[in-house]
């Protein structure tokens, strides 16, 4: 069952309309490297794991990433706030406009929707957990190249948070596998 | 589950003994260290880290902008 | 905007996002009694905060997670991606 909490996990602040930075943004909304690839990945996961720990660890850290989700939607929803139809086709979102208007629509820079062929539900639980891994490190990169591609501190100050975060996942995650291979080998791991 | 094979070296390793907490490693087979809890960064310092944890914080280089090295 | 809200707003996230480092780090520590009771704290301290900011702003989560309310204040704007930080 899920709850929701009226409130952002970290403060996003824009000062400034910047079409092509939300349209890059984009990609962590809806991409293959994205929260809600994230979010969906983990909490349909969590089903298939033998142990509570594993569990608890895929529901906590999905729910997480349904509030990063939520942080980078804010930031598309503040950067792309006031835009013309002209505004939008000069930063090259004229098809997305065309589309989805000033809808948030989970999909990639590109405009690419988001499909569930980003993620994979095997069932083997260390399968899953080497996926996630990959998700992690794949999220991290995907923040140093957005973060590169800014020169607003205020946006890659939220994109630095989101960043560690996946490394401190990476750590659970990490922790979760090494876990699941001793259940797995009827050893108990510490 | 297939039993060991301990007549190679490599796998040989797994009839050493080792200290309790601490899994042998083992071939074709991940190994991430665990954390331990130490301290923590003072709350406001942690949220704008991204991080409770000191040994967990891994700060980013940004390519540098323009004007700068 | 009301910046004393967003004070509130702040000293909530920065109270909420030790308990969510400290639940990760549980879930995978679960026997670290320290973490227990460094998170046992911290959620005292967010259940007091909570009852602050929910007083003057109203509910902070839904289905009655908040209890109960004079008026149905839940719909009200802003909305956290509408807020100025």
């Amino acid at each position: 069952m899920w709850l929701y909490e009226k409130k952002l996990q970290y403060p996003v602040r824009v000062s400034k309309k910047d079409l092509p930075m939300a349209r890059y943004l984009l990609t962590q909304f809806g991409g293959p490297n994205g929260e809600l690839s994230a979010a969906i990945r983990y909490l349909s996961q969590r089903y298939s794991m033998p142990t509570g720990k594993a569990k608890g660890v895929l529901t906590d850290i999905g729910t997480e990433e349904l509030a990063h989700w939520e942080i980078i939607a804010t930031m598309v929803y503040k950067l792309t706030k006031g835009a013309t139809p002209e505004e939008l086709r000069r930063a090259g979102l004229g098809s997305y406009y065309a589309i989805w208007d000033k809808g948030i629509h989970p999909s990639d820079s590109n405009g690419v929707p988001w499909t569930a062929a980003y993620i994979n539900t095997m069932g083997d639980p260390i399968a899953d957990l080497h996926e996630d891994m990959a998700a992690e490190e794949k999220a991290r990169a995907t923040y140093e190249n957005l973060i590169n591609l800014s020169d607003d501190p205020d946006l890659i100050d939220v994109l630095r948070f989101l960043r560690q975060r996946e490394v401190v996942h990476f750590q659970r995650f990490g922790e979760t596998l090494n876990h699941l291979q001793g259940y797995m080998n009827g050893k108990k791991f510490y | 589950m297939t039993e060991q094979d301990y007549t190679t070296v490599e796998n040989s390793a797994d009839t050493l003994s080792h200290y309790p907490g601490i899994p042998r490693l083992r071939l074709a087979t991940a190994y991430i260290p665990p954390q331990v809890f130490r301290e923590m960064f003072p709350l406001s310092e942690a949220l704008n880290k991204g991080t409770l944890f000191p040994e967990l914080y891994r700060p980013y280089r940004r390519y540098p902008m323009k004007g700068e090295v | 905007m009301d910046r004393s809200r967003v004070t509130m707003l702040r000293e909530l996230q920065e109270l909420e996002f030790a308990l969510v480092e400290l639940n990760l780090y549980l879930d995978t520590h679960p026997n670290d009694n320290k973490a227990l009771s460094t998170f046992n704290n911290l959620a005292a301290h967010l259940a007091k905060a909570k009852k602050n900011y929910e007083a003057r702003y109203g509910p902070l989560i839904n289905f009655g997670h908040s209890g109960p309310v004079s008026s149905w204040n839940w719909i009200d704007e802003p909305w956290p991606w509408e807020i100025e930080y």
